[in-house]
């Protein structure tokens, strides 16, 4: 791959006098695509979370169970208010979070969030809240329905690790 | 062509994607989610994304094509169009589709009917040049190379 050679060149007795290692370097390509560094932040509070993601559309549940499993979380998806329903409803209380697209048709990520506080307390499980809305006054509605945090789409690794940690750390011990 | 000018020839060409705006950063994002788990992560979300965004392009058509039109169908649409692109980081895309629903809230059918070609002519274009990109990314394979995410 980088073109090198290696060669060895003996004396005339047969031993070794001297070696030789060509390699060739790749100078710097020129600039433009600069990629963001590998490997999530460490997250040890992430890692093992038992997250449930509701997204109705395909590619987002697909990029965003995958920036999850980044983060170390264990991630059931499902594509609509009604199936977290009755996801939560069968694994009990086995999720430690609940992250919710606002945007849904039929029943939306408010609904569900309303539905699950009638039988559960505040802080379990917590419930995040995905929105590709701009609004100021998203997150109050979202207070208001019982939810615990907030991640603004389209969703990145680090972002999304410091509100789960925040949602974390404001509920230790609730 | 040897490993080492595929690999260039396929980092020149991401290179200008992002130049012209036609992709960002949420495509980097993909890349490097990529990993052993997932080795087509970015060939399937892409691919998918391709999939959901053809029947959504129908979809719009017919709906506007319709005697009235009902621009709450084609809101929902194009803001599902909007998420998905901007997922993927196809930017022109998403772009088209923020003019889309400005040009829906204000019913504005003129406007509506020139979003629609517009995002047509960008979706065939992200779609194309995002599969001669896997291309350039299977010759390097082939080649006995591998893709220079990390190195970049």
């Amino acid at each position: 791959m980088m073109q090198g050679n290696i060669w060895v060149s003996p004396s005339s007795r047969g031993l070794v006098q001297s070696m030789t290692l060509v390699v060739k370097f790749e100078l710097n390509l020129s600039g433009g695509v600069d990629f963001i560094e590998p490997g999530p932040p460490s997250n040890s509070q992430l890692r093992g979370l038992r997250v449930i993601l509701a997204d109705d559309d395909g590619v987002n549940r697909l990029v965003t169970r995958k920036l999850l499993e980044k983060l170390g979380c264990h991630v059931s998806a499902v594509s609509s208010g009604f199936e977290c329903l009755s996801a939560l409803g069968t694994a009990g209380s086995s999720f430690q979070i609940i992250l919710l697209d606002i945007h849904m048709p039929e029943m939306d990520g408010f609904e569900v969030a309303m539905r699950v506080r009638k039988f559960q307390s505040r802080s379990c499980p917590l419930i995040v809240a995905l929105t590709a809305s701009a609004d100021e006054d998203v997150w109050q509605k979202c207070l208001q329905v019982g939810m615990n945090g907030l991640i603004r789409k389209p969703v990145l690794l680090e972002g999304m690790a410091a509100e789960l940690q925040r949602v974390l750390q404001a509920n230790i011990g609730m | 062509m040897d490993v080492n000018q595929l690999q260039r020839g396929w980092y020149k060409y991401l290179t200008t994607l992002f130049k012209e705006g036609i992709l960002d950063d949420q495509y980097k994002q993909l890349q490097q989610l990529q990993d052993e788990s997932t080795p087509n992560f970015v060939l399937e979300v892409v691919s998918l994304f391709f999939d959901d965004s053809q029947k959504i392009i129908y979809e719009l058509e017919r709906a506007l094509s319709q005697p009235l039109v009902d621009y709450k169908v084609i809101d929902a649409y194009v803001h599902q169009l909007k998420g998905s692109s901007s997922s993927v980081g196809a930017y022109k895309v998403k772009e088209v589709c923020v003019k889309f629903r400005e040009s829906c809230e204000n019913q504005n059918k003129e406007g509506c009917t020139i979003a629609m070609q517009n995002l047509k002519h960008e979706f065939s274009r992200v779609k194309h040049n995002l599969q001669y990109l896997f291309e350039l990314e299977q010759q390097i394979l082939s080649a006995g190379g591998s893709i220079p995410t990390i190195m970049l």
